[in-house]
């Protein structure tokens, strides 16, 4: 891999963070758009979406809710990536190293997180001074520091730690790969679970097993818009049926309309 | 037509203005914490309109930054139309001497719970889920329009709620909010918003999550394989299972960091075994 290679590396790992501070959650960190892009560096734009397809599969369920985040699927998925095709191995390497990297650049990224809260109050007293080119630069540095942290951690991974990934590549034994696997299985649980606790309240359970049982038993013959589609129909009759008596309930005194409340 | 029409004439707000607040909110989470999480950057979305609303009141303008400064957390989305309706809740401010500055905080507060459960259901779980699942199929062919698709899918709504969340919450965004809480429409629409987050769930945990089986015993000569037991049970048993037991544990406040160790462990485990594959 030639310098320049790593450096654009570093610099998709960093464009897969900041997307999501700066670009508003525009999803380029998706392994997609990041296989992509490394395919395009490296010259092997076919090996770079065929394994960015696997991680995105394996990933499917890894959201980035606020403080909850637990994988770094923009970094995991960038080096993920560059492995797979430097040592012409393939998704089965690229989900070796994506998923240790997802989680331990999520680590990294909490102690940065911590860190920020300490510019706030320089921030503070930049706002008490009126000067607003000042809170301007404290916004624009927790952008510079969390840039620097990615680009320059993959872009050193990247140029030196070549052959090293590439022994362990070759020499990982098929139990560790199994167990990796197991682990790449279960994650994305994670994710769905989180989506749920956001999501689901009691009342709400006949209406997920009316999602479920569908596409459990007919797969992807029904595709998530065709459920999408039920659902938003199912939704706009509740709400009808529902505002329709809420009238008639007001029309009445001592209404009862808290029907919805916990 | 004007290009630059002016939308407040009390304090010379203008469509410009507004695109400036557009665009800086994609910033939102650009100096996030975990003390004033977007804070700073709801400060920064707005700070050129409450420059212009406070332009000669000083000690005003310095509390409303002090005020947007403080900790505010919500999906990026929507969050434009917090933006909007703080906009004219801080003009109402200015103009009227009576109006208690407190109640921004207090209807910005009131507004993040809901806004993020309607925009976590639909950006994080169906249109993100819907454009990676629209890309996946091109990707895996090497097809190099995959990422572009992926991208377009989402960023479409994306930008068209930013864009009329803002324009909505500047013009709408208190009366809505007061006519929707009266009448008890608010709770039955989040409600709604639930039913279409529930089902989406329970689809997207079917397709998309695989965990299969592979043990396979050999007794008397007949090979039994596990997994075809487990599929006449019910199909897609386990990623369910094993989706709920962590969402059991969510729900008994375990930490997600812990969560996550013990997901390595047991996966790791019963990888090894041979117990589960994906």
């Amino acid at each position: 891999m030639t310098l320049l290679q790593a450096v654009l590396i570093g610099c998709v790992a960093a464009l897969a963070r900041l997307e999501g501070d700066w670009l508003g959650e525009c999803k380029m960190r998706e392994p997609i758009v990041t296989g992509f892009l490394v395919g395009l560096i490296l010259g092997d734009l076919q090996t770079g979406l065929v394994v960015g397809a696997a991680l995105q599969l394996m990933w499917m369920g890894a959201t980035g809710i606020g403080p909850t985040a637990q994988l770094d699927i923009g970094t995991g998925g960038t080096i993920g990536a560059a492995v797979a095709i430097m040592t012409h191995t393939g998704s089965e390497s690229a989900i070796l190293f994506a998923v240790p990297v997802a989680v331990i650049m999520q680590f990294l990224d909490t102690l940065l997180l911590s860190s920020y809260s300490g510019l706030m109050l320089i921030a503070d007293r930049k706002a008490e001074a009126l000067d607003f080119k000042g809170v301007n630069r404290i916004h624009y540095l927790c952008g510079i520091l969390t840039f620097l942290l990615y680009f320059s951690l993959t872009t050193l991974a990247m140029y030196f730690g070549n052959s090293t990934m590439e022994a362990i590549v070759k020499g990982i034994p098929d139990w560790a790969n199994a167990g990796l696997h197991g682990v790449a299985a279960l994650l994305p649980c994670l994710g769905f679970a989180l989506l749920l606790n956001i999501i689901m309240e009691k009342k709400l359970i006949p209406y997920f097993v009316l999602g479920f049982i569908p596409a459990a038993f007919i797969g992807f013959d029904i595709s998530m818009v065709g459920i999408a589609a039920i659902a938003i129909s199912l939704a706009a009759i509740i709400y009808m049926v529902n505002s329709n008596t809420m009238k008639s309930v007001q029309a009445v005194p001592a209404s009862s309309d808290n029907e919805w409340e916990d | 037509m004007a290009r630059n029409e002016i939308i407040s004439t009390e304090n010379n707000l203008t469509r410009k203005d507004f695109r400036g607040v557009f665009w800086r909110s994609f910033t939102l989470l650009g100096s996030f914490n975990y003390e004033r999480m977007q804070g700073l950057g709801f400060l920064y979305a707005i700070m050129p309109l409450l420059k212009k609303i406070y332009k000669d009141d000083d000690e005003s303008l310095k509390k409303a930054m002090h005020r947007h400064l403080a900790a505010f957390n919500m999906t990026v989305a929507p969050s434009p139309f917090v933006m909007g309706t703080t906009i004219a809740m801080e003009e109402k401010a200015k103009k009227d001497k009576d109006f208690d500055p407190a109640s921004i905080n207090a209807i910005k507060v009131s507004l993040m719970g809901p806004l993020s459960g309607i925009g976590d259901t639909f950006f994080w779980g169906i249109f993100r889920i819907l454009a990676c699942s629209l890309a996946i199929g091109f990707a895996s062919q090497g097809n190099p329009i995959a990422p572009f698709i992926l991208l377009l899918v989402f960023n479409v709504p994306n930008f068209l709620t930013r864009w009329f969340g803002l324009s909505l919450g500047y013009r709408e965004g208190q009366n809505l909010l007061f006519s929707m809480q009266r009448s008890g429409k608010m709770q039955l629409f989040t409600f709604c918003a639930g039913i279409v987050g529930a089902m989406s769930m329970g689809c997207m945990i079917a397709m998309w999550v695989s965990i299969n089986c592979p043990m396979e015993f050999t007794i008397a000569g007949n090979a039994i394989v596990i997994q075809e037991y487990l599929d006449m049970l019910l199909p897609k048993l386990l990623p369910l299972a094993f989706t709920m037991g962590i969402f059991a544990a969510i729900k008994k406040n375990v930490k997600v960091t812990k969560i996550i160790g013990g997901i390595v462990i047991i996966g790791f485990v019963l990888g090894l075994l041979g117990i589960i594959s994906m």
